[in-house]
């Protein structure tokens, strides 16, 4: 794209600038990374740091999880709306609530006003996900909920600096509500350090380049970030197009739901028009900020484009959440805990749908949905009890591109491979556990001239006493969905699905479980693999020898999903003859 | 009898450069020759061929009279690069085949929504990553024996598959050996010929994936080392070398070559783990023991940090995409040289590499073929370059060739040649300052209380600016600069890192008695290792550190202390150096809080005597060297200013330049910004330093 020549701003100070606000940026991050004590924080990535003018537009966001994917956005406009002009030099304001802009309300966010000579200037802001934030059930997620006040202590946009002075009363009546208290305190301090780092950075930036300078390059950033989605909108042929993804019922009874994207473009503009049924009285209502991510992330995969990320991307596209009161555009007192994997990736899905439409070979096929374990217990080794979610257990496979096979193991789509798991000794250090396997799963990806790749299992006998297992999840019935043509005949092998091993017996569930088990017994997650891309057909048969070469398709697999007749186990030759029937001569 | 000399070779990409020391002149010299990656020992030839014409004396007589003979090699980096190692398998743990494949379950940063970035190319395919029914638990004990018939039906598949490296990790195998052990030998029994890479004896710590991939990364590169070592050793056993020849590892030490196969993932970032050795030793005239070094190529950018004589390692860091635990100096590399391209991003915006115009076409001024503006263009047409040529004029440049090539992003842009020139110099300045944020700030050190040094061809051109953009006060640039790594690696001592695992809290008596025997073990391993190469109590030395961390924190942070007896009185020493590191990194310590032990680490080095650096004499007035003067550009409107060049050969010690100046070495061009004075010490380096407070963020 060519570069703006009308614009004032000079090029060289314009890089500068970019370049400086990432480094502040990961600074950002890295304080919160290596600073926090959630698990959720430090190895699931699920932190975002943002940095927005005094607008405030977000100039930069960072850590690109998919589940804050501009979430931050909707939430500081909200913030800064309440409090309006009762901004000042050393506030620091927290805010989680879903209803007020937030995303779900484990994500607590840290609001901090930058002045520069006395003048509100900027903003940094980070979010992180909690290991608690009050209510009845440790970590949050509670099934049970019927209503959001049943979840979680919600925070409004209230301030806990006030100039510079800490509020340590309105922090303790926090705290207060919350378990492990000094884990909280901890993870409080590292939101509050990285927003100084920003500020310090920030600060410093202007000092060196001026603050008139740094604004119009700020401006020119988003303004070249506008052009940039325009004009991919731009190359999409004007019409209407619509994506629907069903959600299955995860055990709730309620049945199964569609969530339907509409995507209009006209020009280098688009809107994008949802429907979802009425909200439902279990924790997978999305209210409008999460809402966002799920919109942006489906955006992202049409547009796949590199950081960095800025509000200027989406001024071109606006969004109808549908009426208040559904599934996606939830109001109080919907509850909402499970709502950044349930129903986003649902959502994401339709809307990816609605632009494959619009540009059938550009778009990736889907990625694996969360399927996940929460483990629960008393650890006979110290006496205490533990809670965990354990993040291996999330790692789904990732859709096939149209250039490319879809990673292994490293979804879930709400997280898009920026999740980190944690290692298999340092969980059996931490946890009185013995991890039987971690492993791909044969014909878990989904078929396709590129393959999805492939989901993973992981499972688990308790060491010394019972444990119980909590699952949650989606994508059980209906694989990941595929692109271009794409179709799988095997299905069960790649949905997820738990299975629990006892006395010699295997049962298979498929809905959100809550089991407990005894040493001898194992429970075995499993994660979906991702969509496949093309006419699986296409596939060339040593691709598919290969893939079964190496356990990623059984013999089964070739023949069904890929039309690949294997005569020979050992040797793995190929039945041409039979291969060309079933691929129907299309070699 | 001392003997004369000791020569260092350190195999480029595209040069091998040759140092060798001469203890009766009290010279050192620096010699290149290109690099021959498909028959190594032929640049090694070439360089030696070079360096006996310049003595005067043959090769056979040089090496015989060298006291040791030191080599850097990028085979094993090359390896890995281009995925060129052994046909390897590997047995592990049933259930536990997919770690090296799973990688955590992560993508890497900036490529999230990237349809085309490729997954990690696996060093194993997996059906060559046979399972094994074993089990060990977190406790050491074992919970399943070994299945011996499941290890011998991976062999014969490695066997049918021609594998000829083999790695073994079972999970908790650091705990307890016994069945790796017992898999070795039948692994030895049943494959003769393979090399073989047990993963408790190569990366003894806790982290399975880390163990495996490490093994595995160890296994694929051992056939490719001993090939290399094998035939350099030869090579110089048959010129009369006095002792087997070194090698330099990238934990910023030397070893012999059977360590190097039996340890071949030791060698993958070698090439700039001598720059902080060479740092400290140009800068202890000066008493500087806080030390950034920056190295500036033809492609790449390489910064590394030192912290009071301390430089900063890596451990269980992805490598190339591969986990890689064993301890690694901080190489923070960028592609950042002087061959990196100007180009214009997909949003309208000047970038700087980090693509390289290489050593083929190479930079559009050297009139090869390129029409890329790149680095080396734009220091060309900002006067900062001879425009009569590099080498003393052996490297004739185009000054018309570097403005046009400029044009194709200053058109654009609506610029002019010489703004966009100054341009691409200040982004890739920026960019490195950058980078050098991520070794200090990130690390939890301010760059302002550091000296950089400068090493590379490239780096002099930019040193005074990017000392300017961070702050820093003092520049140290020896006239060695382009072959500093060299002389880096003659100058350094033997290395080995020895390591074990004890997940304890620091509470009782028995987890203080562990890791005290542990210590003590390891490094009577390490001793009697050392001894059997010569090195005495007198020239061995011994550094300890500890991974520690608050108990439920993920991370550990790696701790130095002394050599002490562990126990109750001392663990409070243990303890404090904890809290003060994590204060350091973090900015907050937590006193009231458990702490815990995982993993142990003995470093133990065979002190080696080094090489004086040369004494130079006092020279004329700095008039004599004056070459003459040209229009040199130190701002963003492109306007030149007549800036006086000197023969930096004609200068001797005492010599003191004011910038704005530039000082011309055969190897490297330094330009001196305006505000900022050169001082050559009589030790052979530049001393060029700022009075005024310069910026910095």
């Amino acid at each position: 794209m060519k570069p703006n020549r009308k614009s004032k701003v000079d090029p060289i100070t314009l890089s500068v600038v970019r370049g400086v606000l990432e480094t502040t940026q990961r600074e950002m991050t890295l304080t919160l990374e290596k600073t926090a004590r959630s698990s959720v924080f430090n190895l699931a990535h699920d932190y975002s740091t943002a940095l927005f003018n005094a607008k405030p537009e977000m100039i930069l966001q960072g850590q690109d999880i998919p589940i804050h994917l501009g979430s931050l956005i909707p939430a500081m406009k909200a913030v800064a709306r309440y409090f309006g002009d009762d901004i000042h030099d050393g506030d620091l304001i927290l805010h989680n609530d879903p209803a007020f802009g937030g995303s779900h309300a484990i994500d607590t966010c840290m609001y901090k006003p930058v002045f520069y000579k006395g003048k509100l200037a900027y903003w940094t802001v980070c979010k992180g996900h909690l290991t608690d934030i009050g209510g009845p059930v440790p970590a949050g997620y509670n099934p049970n909920a019927k209503e959001i006040y049943a979840e979680c202590l919600r925070i409004p946009p209230v301030k806990i600096w006030d100039k510079g002075k800490p509020r340590n009363d309105v922090l303790n009546m926090i705290f207060t509500n919350m378990r492990a208290r000094r884990d909280q305190e901890g993870d409080f301090n590292a939101l509050i350090g990285a927003c100084q780092v920003g500020e310090r950075n920030l600060l410093a930036m202007v000092d060196k380049y001026g603050a008139a300078t740094v604004d119009t390059c700020i401006d020119e950033l988003l303004n070249m970030a506008d052009r940039h989605m325009r004009s991919l909108i731009k190359s999409v042929p004007d019409g209407t197009y619509s994506g629907t993804a069903i959600l299955e019922d995860a055990g709730h009874g309620l049945g199964d739901f569609e969530i339907t994207a509409t995507v209009k473009i006209k020009g280098d503009a688009c809107h994008i028009a949802i429907k979802s049924p009425p909200q439902v009285p279990y924790f997978i209502n999305s209210y409008e900020g999460n809402s966002h991510s799920g919109v942006y992330l489906g955006l992202m995969m049409f547009a796949a484009l590199p950081p960095p990320y800025n509000e200027g991307l989406y001024r071109c596209v606006s969004i109808d959440f549908g009426p208040k009161g559904t599934l996606c555009n939830a109001a109080e007192p919907a509850p909402h805990m499970n709502c950044t994997t349930t129903p986003m990736e649902t959502l994401t899905d339709a809307v990816r749908l609605a632009f494959e439409k619009a540009m059938p070979s550009k778009v990736a096929a889907s990625w694996g949905h969360a399927n996940g374990l929460n483990i629960a217990g008393r650890d006979e080794r110290s006496g205490e009890e533990f809670v965990t979610m354990v993040l291996a257990t999330i790692i789904s496979g990732g859709g096939a591109t149209p250039q490319q096979d879809g990673w292994h193991a490293v979804g879930p789509e709400c997280c898009f491979g920026a999740l980190t798991s944690g290692d298999v000794e340092l969980l059996e250090y931490s946890y009185p556990i013995i991890i039987h396997r971690y492993s791909l799963m044969t014909d878990s990806g989904g078929a396709g001239k590129y393959r999805g790749g492939s989901g993973t299992a992981w499972e688990v006998e308790p060491l010394y006493k019972d444990m119980l297992c909590i699952g949650f999840g989606e994508g059980r019935r209906i694989p990941a969905m595929g692109a271009a043509g794409a179709k799988s005949k095997l299905i069960d092998t790649k949905v997820g699905r738990v299975e629990l091993k006892r006395k010699g017996k295997t049962d298979v569930e498929r809905k959100n479980i809550l089991q407990t088990i005894q040493p001898g017994e194992t429970i075995t997650n499993m994660n979906p693999g991702g969509g496949g891309y093309g006419n699986p057909h296409e596939r060339p048969v040593d691709k598919v020898v290969w893939d079964v070469k190496n356990g990623l398709v059984s013999i089964k697999g070739a023949r069904e999903d890929y039309g690949v007749v294997i005569k020979d186990a050992k040797s793995l030759s190929v039945d041409q003859d039979a291969t060309n029937t079933l691929r129907g001569g299309a070699q | 009898m001392t003997a004369q000399y000791r020569l260092g070779i350190d195999a480029g990409g595209t040069f091998t450069d040759f140092v060798i020391a001469d203890r009766k002149a009290g010279s050192i010299k620096l010699f290149k020759a290109l690099s021959t990656p498909s028959n190594p020992t032929k640049a090694i030839e070439n360089g030696l061929a070079l360096i006996a014409e310049h003595l005067g004396r043959p090769a056979e007589e040089i090496v015989a009279n060298c006291d040791l003979c030191i080599n850097g090699t990028t085979v094993g980096l090359n390896a890995l690069i281009t995925h060129r190692g052994g046909k390897t398998g590997l047995i592990c743990t049933a259930g536990h085949e997919d770690s090296l494949e799973i990688r955590n379950g992560h993508k890497e940063d900036g490529y999230r929504y990237d349809p085309e970035y490729p997954a990690a190319t696996m060093l194993v395919p997996r059906y060559l990553r046979k399972g094994v029914r074993e089990r060990v638990l977190a406790d050491g004990s074992i919970r399943t024996a070994m299945n011996d018939d499941d290890v011998r039906d991976a062999c014969r598949l490695f066997l049918k598959e021609g594998v000829e490296t083999v790695a073994i990790s079972f999970v908790w195998s650091v705990l307890n050996t016994k069945h790796e052990k017992r898999a070795a030998e039948i692994v030895r029994e049943m494959m003769p010929d393979a090399i073989l890479t047990v993963g408790s004896e190569l990366y003894p710590q806790i982290r399975e994936y880390t163990r495996s991939s490490t093994a595995v990364a160890n296994a694929y590169l051992a056939p490719v080392m001993r090939k290399y070592v094998g035939a350099v050793d030869q090579y110089f056993q048959k010129l009369g070398a006095r002792q087997p020849v070194r090698y330099f590892q990238s934990n910023g030490g030397l070893a012999i070559g059977q360590v190097m196969t039996d340890r071949s993932v030791y060698a993958i970032n070698s090439g700039p783990a001598s720059a902080p050795q060479a740092g400290l030793y140009v800068c202890a005239p000066f008493k500087k023991k806080n030390v950034i070094t920056v190295d500036m190529g033809g492609t790449s950018f390489d910064i590394t940090l030192t912290k009071d004589g301390q430089t900063n390692l890596n451990k269980n860091i992805d490598f190339l995409r591969y986990r890689i635990g064993v301890p690694m100096i901080q190489v923070e590399t960028l592609g950042a040289g002087g061959g990196s391209i100007g180009w214009i991003d997909s949003l309208g915006l000047l970038q700087v590499g980090p693509q390289s115009a290489g050593a083929d076409p190479g930079p559009a001024c050297y009139g090869q073929g390129g029409v890329e503006p790149t680095t080396s263009d734009a220091n060309l047409v900002l006067g900062y370059l001879n425009p009569e040529g590099l080498l003393g004029g052996k490297l004739p440049l185009s000054l018309e060739k570097a403005k046009a090539a400029l044009k194709r992003i200053a058109d654009p842009l609506g610029i002019s040649a010489e703004q966009a020139a100054y341009g691409m110099f200040t982004i890739v300045n920026n960019n490195m300052v950058n980078g050098i944020r991520r070794v200090s700030v990130e690390r939890g050190y301010d760059p302002r209380d550091f000296v950089l040094v400068g090493a590379g061809g490239a780096t002099a051109a930019h040193i005074t600016a990017l000392a300017r953009e961070m702050g820093i006060d003092t520049i140290v640039l020896p006239k060695l600069a382009s072959g500093l790594c060299a002389f880096g690696q003659t100058i350094s001592d033997v290395k080995y890192n020895y390591m074990a695992t004890a997940p304890v809290r620091l509470d009782n008596d028995p987890a203080y008695k562990r890791i005290d025997t542990l210590f003590k073990e390891v490094e009577r391993k390490g001793i009697q290792h050392l001894e059997k190469d010569g090195f005495t109590k007198k020239t061995i030395g011994v550094k300890r550190s500890l991974d520690m961390r608050y108990v439920g924190q993920v991370h550990e942070c790696t701790v130095d202390i002394g050599t002490f007896d562990i126990n109750a009185k001392s663990i409070a020493k243990v303890k404090e150096a904890f809290h003060k590191r994590h204060e350091e990194l973090y900015t907050y310590s937590e006193r009231h809080n458990a702490v815990e032990v995982v993993n142990i680490e003995s470093t133990l080095y065979g002190y080696i005597d080094k090489p004086r650096l040369p004494k130079l004499a006092k020279g004329a007035s700095i008039a004599k060297a004056l070459k003459g003067h040209r229009k040199a550009i130190f701002d963003a409107k492109g306007k030149g200013a007549r800036t006086p060049v000197y023969d930096g050969g004609s200068l001797g010690a005492g010599a003191t330049i004011k910038g704005p100046a530039i000082i011309e070495e055969v190897t490297t061009t330094i330009v001196i910004e305006p505000g900022w004075t050169a001082r050559l010490d009589a030790s052979g380096s530049y001393v060029i330093t700022n009075k005024r407070k310069t910026g910095g963020r």
